[in-house]
């Protein structure tokens, strides 16, 4: 190569303390002895405020490259530079470790590859295209929320088999616990119960309920999964569903579909449209798995050899080519934030738990109550008490907060403006007050909805409540109105939190099981979050819905169908894209030099 | 003059303390989780707005920085990690520098080399007195005692006075702020009261221990300089004003030590950054305290003759204080902090005049 070919690398170590990234000082060794590598430097040699001095430097230069981490950060200053030495700014190439899923120590031979590409000028994603194999055509869903019935329903209507599989009894997920969805104000359940059904009857679909996922094996095209069948205890062939176990059963629990304000027993159905429509025994909080004395269960069953107490656990494998991953989210734990006195004081909420009480099906049969202590000091709901007449929204629960959440959780603020509606609607005297940072109402038809909820009368207030206190049984916020520059301290009768989301307490189990990664921010990561935001870097695995990221249920429907298109897409050409991450370092390099000439 | 836009103060302030101002998103957070504000009195959001703003007239004219004492629950609840309580802190050195109309204050805050500079000068200025004197004790001690009568004298009318005067009128002249005559009277009792026990930090979070240190500390450096410059401790034979002057001094250089301690362990939010200006004031009042005790002792036990160096010492180290670090350092805050309660009080009852409150 000529003396015009000459080519700089610029290599990026900003790792914000991060110590398992790949080895950036053994690639720069490498890279340096290139024939046409003519110098390289590090970021933390270089003043990044003297572009003047840098411009000197990269006089001989043909082309640069940037390299390393966050390299989006010195490209502004590295044009310039380009510029003052009288280089064409086009010559700088970007070869960013994060962007092609190189972050941790075990991915520095793939680094090496992305500087290797940029270095011989061919783009690493078309020498990094892997080969392809045959693909088997059942599929596994994991998870039976909103996304996994949507993607199962989609490829099983494409003619093709799935097993979805879910780890409570039911399917629904969290869309089956809300009263109505924004902005439309449909009832979620209308939405969300046909769909169940049709998953139910279809005979493409093989439910999995009250299951987990054991280990993944194999690669892409064949993956062989152990499922956990945990046992139900009754058997769901026989079951008729007529509720008199449930009845006469002593052992109570928490509903964890009521949010937890509520008690079921422990042989329940987790609500009343649940699919399948069958009862389950809870082994925790069953008297006779913990102590083995009750039964009666059994004794009251009408049903011969229906409920057996003392069924196992047991263990299938099945043989799947494609997994999408639709795992769902949990809600930001409020108790985290002692300052807003959630756990503390009875009438601090969350907006989950509104959203059970505003449910018609819900613990109070829709009607919006004072929480207080029963006899036993239970924190209980009760009907009979009078109704709360003022309430507080408080946004951001959890959310962009870099002591907890740094990102937005995207629903929050739509969801708060609907329970702004139904608290209206309910109680049309009430005064309800929305404490808001910014109000992101993105969607269709959301901002809309938005300038509706200020025209029903909805007090909306910029600036984020700093606390909550308890002052003669009510509620005092303290909040800095922002826009009009004053305090306000308000009584409330009831505080509701927008909870942000968070992903599962098992979702890096279940990434290294699966082989996929993490975001920064605990979400799986998708394969390229602008042009394949349900890939992932193991071929054959697709991630849909919030797990990938928070998101409002239109945006979870359309990502899970996409993440079907693409599992429906490898059947149909009977071939499946390997792992990216199984290509060598040797092939890419071989693959790129093939590319170049 | 109007509010103009002064993109460079963002800069400006980076010299004065530590944090980055454009982090924050106007939650609101920090000033309502405060102690302190109150319905007419908003701070700190209200200041890094003017930062980020650039209005320079505006965060001129802010009182709020001296009512804040950095418990540091702002900043540890900040969402933005945009660290408000240490933001406070640059403002309150800022303002000194906006004060101070001989410009060293500001100088001293950003160049450590200016204050080593000029620490220097005064510790040669002593020593040439000390050599004029022909090292003497008894002429360098009565020069001594003079000496700081005249600096206090100097200081206050000097340098403090005006200073004040200064800071009146930026906050309450130029502002148009109409307070009845009255309540300049009434608040002036206040005035005094604050400045002695600043109790307003009592309701702050971090609890009243650091607030009797702070107050132990303010009421033993006091009688130190009145049992000094007025009794002339040092060469006095009164054996309760002997004891006294232990005692004070004791307070002074026992608690300022722990508040060195505290600053090296970097524990509580208040002691995570410290700018030299912090280190210099409790360092020198430790060192004053310390200093002066010896110094009395060795006077007691007649050995001060032979180790007239240790007198030389104390000399340097007060005359740096005085002519350094008391005018135009962290020691102003204890007045301005009290003139900011002061003025405060007549901004609120100047809107109460106009029925705004």
């Amino acid at each position: 190569m000529g003396e015009n070919e000459r080519t700089g690398i610029f290599f990026c170590i900003n790792l914000n303390g991060n110590e398992d990234v790949v080895d950036i000082f053994k690639i720069a060794k490498n890279a340096e002895k290139k024939p046409n590598v003519s110098v390289v430097w590090y970021s933390s040699d270089i003043s990044l405020s003297d572009t003047k001095k840098f411009a000197s430097e990269i006089k001989n230069l043909k082309r640069l490259i940037i390299a390393g981490y966050k390299t989006g950060t010195v490209k502004s200053f590295l044009t310039e530079a380009m510029v003052i030495a009288g280089k064409n700014p086009e010559n700088i190439l970007m070869a960013d470790f994060n962007e092609y899923g190189a972050n941790t120590k075990a991915d520095t031979e793939k680094a090496k590859a992305v500087v290797e590409c940029a270095i011989l000028g061919v783009p690493f994603e078309a020498a990094s295209v892997p080969g392809e194999t045959s693909v088997c055509t059942e599929t596994l869903v994991i998870g039976g929320g909103i996304a996994g019935i949507q993607a199962s329903l989609e490829i099983a209507n494409g003619n093709q088999k799935v097993y979805l599989l879910e780890r409570t009894g039911t399917i629904g997920g969290h869309m089956a616990m809300f009263d109505k969805t924004f902005p439309t104000l449909d009832c979620a359940a209308c939405i969300l119960t046909p769909k169940m059904v049709e998953v139910g009857q279809h005979p493409n679909i093989e439910l999995m309920t009250y299951c987990e996922v054991k280990s993944v094996e194999g690669e892409p095209g064949n993956y062989k999964v152990r499922i956990l069948k945990k046992a139900k205890r009754v058997d769901i062939s026989r079951c008729i569903a007529c509720g008199i176990c449930s009845e006469k059963c002593p052992g109570k629990a928490v509903s964890e579909f009521d949010a937890g304000t509520t008690l079921r027993k422990a042989i329940y159905i987790p609500f009343p449209q649940a699919v399948p429509n069958k009862y389950l025994i809870d082994a925790d909080n069953c008297i006779y798995v913990q102590s083995g004395k009750c039964g009666i269960c059994v004794k009251v069953c009408m049903v011969d050899s229906c409920i057996n107490l003392d069924e196992k656990d047991e263990e299938v494998e099945i043989t799947v080519g494609n997994i999408i991953v639709a795992t769902g989210f949990k809600v930001f734990d409020a108790k985290k934030i002692e300052r807003f006195g959630y756990g503390k004081f009875p009438n601090v909420i969350t907006s989950l738990e509104l959203e059970r009480l505003v449910n018609a099906a819900g613990p109070t049969g829709g009607n919006i109550c004072f929480r207080t202590r029963d006899k036993k000091g239970n924190w209980i709901f009760s009907d009979d008490n009078e109704k709360p007449k003022s309430f507080a929204l408080i946004h951001c629960i959890g959310s962009r907060d870099e002591n907890y959440n740094k990102y937005c959780s995207r629903v929050c603020c739509m969801y708060s403006l609907k329970l702004a509606h139904l608290i209206k609607e309910k109680l049309p005297d009430s005064d309800v007050f929305e404490y808001y940072i910014d109000m992101r109402a993105f969607g269709k038809g959301y901002e809309e909805f938005y300038e509706r909820i200020k025209e029903e009368g909805v007090n909306i207030i910029r600036g984020k409540t700093a606390k909550i206190e308890e002052k003669n049984g009510q509620l005092l916020l303290r909040t800095e109105d922002v826009i009009n520059d004053r305090l306000i301290e308000q009584k409330v009768d009831m505080v509701v939190l927008a909870v942000g989301l968070e992903p599962r307490e098992d979702t890096s189990e279940m990434a290294e099981m699966l082989g996929i990664s993490r975001s920064d921010d605990g979400w799986f990561l998708e394969a390229n979050s602008i042009c394949d935001p349900v890939g992932t870097y193991t071929g054959g695995i697709t991630i849909a819905g919030v797990c990938q990221g928070p998101k409002d249920i239109p945006d979870t429907i359309a990502q899970s169908s996409e993440a079907a298109s693409h599992v429906l897409k490898s059947i149909i050409n009977g071939k499946i894209r390997k792992s990216i991450k199984d290509l060598s370092y040797d092939k890419i390099v071989s693959n790129a030099k093939e590319f170049s000439k | 003059m109007s509010n103009r836009v002064n993109p460079d103060l963002k800069k400006e302030l980076r010299k004065f303390g530590e944090g980055d101002w454009n982090d924050c998103f106007n939650c609101g957070n920090c000033t309502a989780i405060c102690s302190l504000t109150e319905k007419d009195i908003l701070f700190p959001r209200k200041e890094i707005r003017a930062i980020q703003m650039g209005l320079k007239n505006k965060l001129a004219s802010s009182v709020g920085p001296w009512l804040c004492y950095y418990c540091g629950e702002c900043s540890e609840t900040c969402p933005r990690d945009a660290n408000p309580g240490e933001l406070m802190m640059a403002v309150r050195r800022y303002l000194t520098k906006i004060y101070d109309w001989t410009g060293l204050a500001g100088l001293f805050y950003r160049s450590k080399l200016a204050l080593f500079i000029g620490f220097l000068l005064v510790l040669i200025a002593v020593i040439a007195v000390g050599y004029v004197k022909g090292f003497e004790t008894e002429a360098l001690m009565e020069f001594g005692h003079l000496f700081e009568q005249y600096v206090i004298l100097a200081l206050f009318t000097l340098i403090i006075l005006p200073n004040i005067f200064h800071m009146f009128w930026l906050t309450i002249v130029k502002q148009k702020v109409k307070a009845p005559v009255f309540s300049y009277i009434t608040g002036f009792w206040h005035l005094i009261w604050n400045m002695f026990t600043q109790n307003r930090s009592l309701k702050c979070e971090t609890g009243s221990f650091r607030w009797l240190e702070h107050f132990l500390i303010v009421i033993g450096y006091l009688l130190l300089l009145f049992t000094t410059v007025f009794l002339n401790w040092f060469s006095t034979e009164n054996n309760f004003i002997i004891w006294l002057g232990y005692i004070v001094c004791g307070l002074v250089f026992v608690f300022t030590f722990d508040f060195i301690i505290d600053r090296l362990r970097k524990k509580r939010e208040v002691t995570k950054f410290s700018h030299h200006s912090d280190w210099l004031f409790v360092i020198w009042l430790f060192l004053l305290g310390l200093t002066a005790f010896i110094v009395r002792l060795f006077v007691d036990t007649n050995l001060i003759d032979n180790n007239l160096w240790l007198y030389m010492i104390h000399l340097i180290v007060i005359a740096q204080w005085g002519i350094l670090l008391v005018p135009f350092g962290k020691w102003t805050h204890f007045l301005y902090r009290s003139f900011a309660i002061y003025f405060a009080n007549l901004k609120k009852s100047a809107l109460k005049r106009e029925g705004k409150l």
